[in-house]
């Protein structure tokens, strides 16, 4: 093999490494969040946490690429199957209960609070 | 109904500003966006200090994290010695202190203390 054909395997090695490892990571935060939507108390994420976290680690050393892929790809479809129906979602972001509410009014409109003295009345 | 016309009655629109505002309107669309109007009563902004301050509180307050080693500018990976998963809950308690909802491929970009500070006190929902 020649020098720029080494390289270029190379590259491609690390650019398949590196995908995979954000899709790890990607994975990782989703299955975290999940089980948190999971856990009815806090104390029982705790756990369940861990558990998930010692369900990566196995698998830290695993060299093969199309095994990781395999794993990955395995992980992400048991992540869909146990995904939550009716995850917490921050407020204000979309999906949350006070998405697009209580808008600030615009600018000119105020509500005088005078209490049944108006002065049409 | 009677709630709806009373609190009518109670409002007054000046004609002169709502021209104003809706030349005001006009200007927002021209602009792309320039000016930014969050459509909540959220308005409270944390200063730098106290970002700076609760960030650093939650990476000391990680268990595999020495808290004599952290500072405003340290890198989760190569200063602390935590790995990627460890990076990913860091990020994640930081999200919950702050109550921010954090999309994945921006929060996988977080990797230091100086970034997450950055990044949390320019969020407008941060609190």
């Amino acid at each position: 093999m020649s020098a720029a054909a080494a390289a270029a395997t190379t590259a491609g090695y690390l650019a398949r490494r590196a995908a995979q490892k954000q899709r790890v990571r990607i994975l990782y935060r989703r299955a975290l969040k999940d089980t948190l939507n999971w856990a009815v108390h806090r104390h029982l994420f705790y756990q369940d946490a861990s558990d998930l976290r010692e369900r990566f680690e196995v698998n830290k050393n695993v060299e093969s690429l199309d095994a990781i892929d395999r794993m990955i790809a395995e992980g992400e479809a048991t992540y869909n199957k146990w995904r939550h129906p009716d995850p917490y979602i921050v407020p204000w972001a979309p999906g949350g209960s006070k998405f697009t509410r209580n808008p600030t009014p615009p600018e000119g409109i105020e509500i005088i609070y005078d209490y049944g003295r108006e002065d049409n009345d | 109904m009677a709630m709806r016309a009373a609190i009518l009655r109670h409002i007054k629109v000046p004609v002169r500003s709502q021209a104003l505002a809706g030349l005001r309107s006009r200007e927002w669309n021209l602009s792309g966006g320039a000016l930014v109007r969050f459509m909540s009563s959220h308005d409270e902004h944390l200063t730098k200090e106290e970002v700076m301050e609760r960030v650093l509180s939650v990476v000391k307050s990680f268990p595999k994290v020495d808290p004599s080693t952290v500072t405003p500018d340290v890198h989760f990976q190569k200063d602390l010695g935590l790995d990627s998963l460890d990076n990913v809950e860091i990020v994640m308690a930081l999200e919950e202190e702050f109550k921010l909802e954090i999309p994945d491929l921006e929060a996988d970009k977080i990797d230091s203390t100086r970034l997450a500070i950055e990044y949390i006190y320019n969020h407008p929902m941060a609190g």
